[in-house]
């Protein structure tokens, strides 16, 4: 199935925003289908992490519209945009730091559970139930990580994590969100070559096994190729191209993005 | 190709020595200790909270301690509430006494003479308790989009609001109060003892701290914890950050509010200046002294603190405590156990010099008399020095030299965190100590009821800078 | 139109307002560079009235003072500004530094111990007794301008013409001098800052200066304005200042000049305005609730104020 036969999850129209004279975003568009994996790149500025940013609605755009699941999300709080299924990490990980691995997992499960404050303090059955539903949950999405993150690691707090286990760990938070799209921000930043290979071994896993959507944020080619049905490259806030990884990793523009106009001419 | 296809490969975060960290920590007698008493059942270790409350009353004889103990609860009380909104949450809620006068107005206007109702308790304390909440609600509804700072300030603005507002209306009979309000009566039995009293305020507090940690253990504990540490991944990690905010604001404001339902009738009447800025910052020190963030810290801490607090109000034990404090501090902090006897043995030795010295070249400057009454401070008075007419006769200094001592003490104590080498720290903390045992004899003994706080001012600000977990608090890594 | 009363009003919200804008720089200049709300600022500006009643107390006392009364008056201010710039120093350096990475509540939290440090050190060795500066002793009353409607005591000249002219010199400290231009860098982006070579430690410790002795010399224009002082007096200063602060924008000085005057304004001519309609019964409790008013509805409506910038939070 092409890109264009899939249903659309995610379509972002003419997207526009700027901070005071820097302009992030200038009428971006892109769309995103069913079960896609789709890898946006482009130098840095080029305003990757403000897309992201936007469409879960930590910024309100200045112009354009983001259409999930065919419904609007402007105006809407990020609590709720989470809630409609869409969940992401963080390009500096923003990982809930003094809390145990298990609870930073169990945390995101706030969305899609519902014991109040009076079901909670009386314990009530349901409560007991969904806490434990909660907690297999996490016990789970951890799992999806190997050993790494099992027994003995779930009690300990996330500070003590290494930077690769902390990544993952932010992942598997997020997929305890439920959600339909993941937005990853550079999953593999910083990782070495092993880990980042695992990585994107990974990040085939999730839609494979988890059935996630997967936008990516990544500047490490190497996973860009590896993970990718389609790749977007922007380049001040507008999109310059858009097709396989071989289509765009030669288009002349995304060279020019990236090394400059001659390393652009030198090319043709 | 996956690397971790060979067996011989090290599979990475899983290796052998770093998977049995967890075992070899798990065998030191510390961990063991803890462990264990992680394992005991959250109920008995309520019972065992509870246990040197109950039995409190049985141990002691006079009204005016057993007036101890009920405010003793009723600071327990509020510091739980405090908790909330400044360990749990981690909002700074600067106006939290206000609510804690809400709930006792609330009272007298159900339970007085001047209302002219008497409400039964039973039904007094749940509504007042939903009251003050809506109250605590309504109150975060501004701040919302507020950083913690602005939040501070607005609450700070909204206790002084009420209290302008108590001073002036008509219906809260101004500053005189309302006085004439009904003891508890619960389905038609009064309370009229000290004794239940005590026993009301103790099933209240078991009531609360049983809501609270149930509640910390669940899904909104969760996420308030969450919103502590990271608001914005919270939000986007599903969670309704203002509507938790606002959640932790009202139940603190509840639990102020139970107290206050509680308090008035003890007390039988409310006055305005019960609910002001010394409360509320002697709060926040029992707080953070105890831990914030720990169910058992702030009861700790409420109870350490009001103990203190009631046994510096009046001379006589004052110099025991002062004495005893400092001695406790060196032996504490200072490792190899001959430091601190060597420190207290050469300030003795000093102040003992000093004295004779002054004794024969100035004896002005020890013919005064301190105004501390107990057998300890009658020994000091051979040994600091006394200048003679440095207080007048309600115990504030004249003159400008007990004043300049006392700054000279301040700015001596904190030139002293600024000595690098151990050693000459050690020195110089000899004729640091016996300036302030001289301080303490001249200026602050006099009027125990101020120096309690201005120690805890000085206490609340050396905590944060140097242990802000508190006794019982967690200690926590912030992202730099 | 009354306008005896509107002149009178006018005066008085300018006095009250060249105050409230001295605290408000204060505030807004150490807000600025640490992002810290310095709850304790307003006990700063206690210290001061009380360094200055000090003054008088030494040199003779008001009824006698051994020097002429404007030396006297320079004397105080100087004493009042050099004391609280090195208590603002040291409670910069043992109160906040400590907590520079620590969560934002943890400053305020120990800024709530410096304020009842301060307040209660005050109270343990001055005693609860209002205490006098007895300006009307000090400074012949009679003497000011009368022209027409407008009648202004020389004291109450004195105190808006000196703080208008400590605030003309920090804008010129701040917009001409390589110590402004270090305190504005560092404002901006301490890391940077520290980069490019700036001490930025020293940069702190010199604008804590500023900003407590600004505060201290606010001290003495409030007990020469109103003659009475006590521990507890800093409170209401500081929150109004901090209000005045928000009001014009904080970090901004030209903003907090500006809001000093308007929340002064306003508070003397909504309380003078009260006093009639309530015919006394509410009267100056109702100026907090005013400035509560202000306050939240700048919060609400325009958060960063007349003349600051909207602060844009990089996620």
């Amino acid at each position: 199935m092409s890109a264009e036969e899939r249903v659309p999850l995610l379509e972002v129209q003419g997207l526009s925003l700027a901070f005071g004279g820097v302009r992030c975003l200038d009428g971006l568009d892109l769309t995103v289908g069913e079960g896609e994996v789709v890898s946006v790149i482009g130098p840095n500025g080029a305003g990757k992490t403000t897309l992201f940013n936007v469409i879960t609605g930590v910024y309100p755009p200045e112009a354009g519209e983001i259409l999930f699941e065919g419904k609007s999300l402007l105006g809407l709080d990020p609590h709720q945009i989470a809630r409609r299924g869409i969940a992401r990490t963080f390009q500096t990980l923003r990982l809930f730091l003094n809390m145990t691995v298990k609870e930073n997992v169990m945390a995101a499960a706030y969305g899609h559970t519902r014991a109040g404050v009076l079901r909670s303090v009386l314990r009530t059955p349901g409560m007991r139930r969904e806490e434990r539903e909660i907690e297999q949950l996490a016990e789970e999405r951890l799992a999806f990580f190997g050993d790494r993150l099992v027994g003995y690691r779930w009690r300990q707090p996330a500070y003590s994590l290494s930077y690769a286990n902390r990544r993952r760990l932010e992942i598997a938070r997020a997929t305890a969100a439920k959600p339909r799209l993941l937005l990853l921000d550079e999953p593999a930043a910083g990782m070495n070559p092993v880990e980042t290979h695992e990585m994107t071994e990974l990040i085939g896993r999730l839609r494979e096994e988890g059935g996630y959507t997967i936008l990516v944020i990544e500047h490490d080619m190497h996973v860009v190729e590896g993970i990718s049905d389609r790749v977007v490259a922007l380049d001040h806030g507008i999109k310059i191209a858009e097709g396989t990884f071989g289509e765009v990793a030669t288009d002349p523009r995304v060279v020019e993005a990236y090394l400059g106009t001659s390393a652009a001419t030198e090319r043709k | 190709m996956s690397l971790s296809e060979g067996p011989e490969q090290p599979r990475i975060g899983v290796d052998e020595w770093v998977a049995s960290a967890e075992e070899r920590r798990a065998r030191s007698p510390l961990a063991r200790a803890q462990d264990a008493i992680e394992r005991v059942p959250a109920a008995v270790k309520l019972v065992a909270l509870v246990v040197p409350f109950a039995v409190f009353p049985l141990f002691v004889n006079s009204q005016y301690l057993m007036q101890v103990g009920i405010d003793t609860v009723i600071f327990v009380l509020l510091a739980l509430g405090l908790n909330v909104a400044v360990g749990w949450v981690g909002l700074l809620d600067l106006g939290y006494v206000a609510f804690f006068g809400i709930g006792a107005y609330l009272y007298a206007a159900v339970a007085s003479e001047y209302a002219g109702r008497y409400w039964d308790a039973a039904i007094a304390i749940p509504v007042i308790a939903v009251a003050v909440a809506v109250s605590g609600f309504l109150v975060g509804l501004p701040s919302r989009r507020l950083v913690g700072d602005y939040l501070a300030i607005v609450t700070l603005f909204f206790l002084q609001l009420w209290l302008v507002v108590l001073i002036n209306a008509s219906w809260s009979r101004g500053p005189n109060g309302i006085s004439d309000i009904y003891p508890l009566q619960f389905f038609g039995r009064q309370v009229t003892s000290l004794d239940a009293y005590f026993y009301v305020a103790l099933i209240a507090f078991v009531v609360i701290v049983s809501f609270l940690y149930l509640l910390n253990q669940s899904r909104t504990g969760r996420a308030w914890r969450a919103l502590r540490e990271d608001e914005l991944a919270a939000e986007l990690m599903t969670m309704p950050v203002n509507r938790l905010k606002l959640m932790g604001f009202a139940v603190g404001a509840g639990i102020a509010g139970v107290a206050g339902a509680i308090y008035a009738p003890v007390q039988g009447a409310v006055f305005p200046a019960n609910f002001d800025l010394v409360l509320l910052i002697t709060l926040y020190a029992m707080v953070v002294l105890g831990g914030a963030g720990s169910l058992v810290g702030v009861t700790v801490g409420a109870v350490l603190i009001n103990g203190v607090l009631e046994a510096l109000n009046d001379a006589d034990n004052a110099s025991w405590i002062f004495y005893g404090v400092v001695a406790i501090a060196l032996l504490a902090l200072l490792k190899p156990w001959w430091q601190p006897i060597a420190v207290l043995v050469a300030t003795v030795v000093l102040g003992f010099a000093v004295h004779e010295i002054a004794e024969q070249v100035r004896p002005s400057l020890v013919g005064g008399v301190t105004l501390g009454d107990s057998r300890l401070d009658r020994l000091a008075d051979s040994w600091v020095l006394l200048p003679e007419n440095v207080l007048t006769g309600d115990g504030v200094p004249t003159g400008w030299l007990g004043r300049l001592a006392y700054i000279g003490l301040v700015a001596a104590i904190l030139g002293l965190t600024l000595v690098r080498s151990h050693l000459w720290r050690l020195v110089a903390l000899v004729p640091v100590l016996y300036l302030a045992a001289c301080v303490w004899a001249n200026v602050l003994v006099a009027q125990p009821a101020v120096a309690r706080f201005v120690l805890i001012g000085a206490m609340l600000v050396a905590l944060m800078a140097y242990r802000p977990e508190g006794l019982f608090g967690k200690q926590r890594v912030e992202i730099v | 139109m009354d306008w005896d009363k509107i002149v009178q009003l006018l005066v008085n919200g300018m006095t009250l307002g060249s105050v409230y804008a001295l605290v408000a720089l204060g505030f807004s200049m150490i807000y600025g560079i640490l992002k810290l709300l310095n709850l304790a600022h307003g006990d700063v500006l206690m210290v001061g009235a009380f360094i200055g009643w000090g003054i008088i107390s030494w040199l003779g006392g008001a009824q006698d003072p051994s020097v002429a009364v404007w030396l006297l008056i320079v004397l105080m201010l100087l004493g009042a500004m050099v004391g609280c710039g090195f208590l603002g120093v040291a409670i910069e350096r043992f109160a906040y530094r400590p907590l520079r990475r620590a969560p934002r509540i943890a400053p305020l939290i120990s800024a709530l111990g410096v304020s009842f440090f301060l307040q209660n050190s005050v109270l343990l060795l001055f005693g609860a007794d209002y205490r006098s500066y007895e300006t009307f002793d000090l400074v012949d009353v009679e003497v000011g301008i009368s022209w027409g409607p407008l009648n202004i005591w020389i004291i109450r000249i004195v105190v808006i013409a000196s703080a208008f002219a400590m605030m003309a010199g920090l804008w010129l400290l701040v917009t001409r001098t390589k110590l402004g231009k270090a305190m504005r860098a560092t404002a901006f982006d301490r890391e940077a800052a520290a980069m490019m070579g700036i001490d930025v430690d020293r940069v702190i410790v010199k604008t804590f200066f500023i900003g407590s002795a600004l505060a201290g010399a606010a001290g003495i224009l409030v007990g020469l304005v109103f003659g009475s002082i006590n521990h507890f007096m800093g409170f209401s200063y500081g929150l109004k200042g901090f209000t005045a602060a928000v009001v014009g924008g904080i970090g901004s000085i030209p903003g907090a000049m500006f809001g000093g005057l308007f929340i002064g304004l306003s508070e003397a001519f909504s309380v003078g305005y009260i006093e009639d309609l309530t015919r006394g019964r509410l009267g100056s409790a109702f100026s907090d609730l005013v400035v509560f008013l202000i306050l939240i509805v700048f919060m609400i409506v325009r958060p960063q104020g007349i003349f600051g910038k909207p602060e844009v939070k990089k996620v």
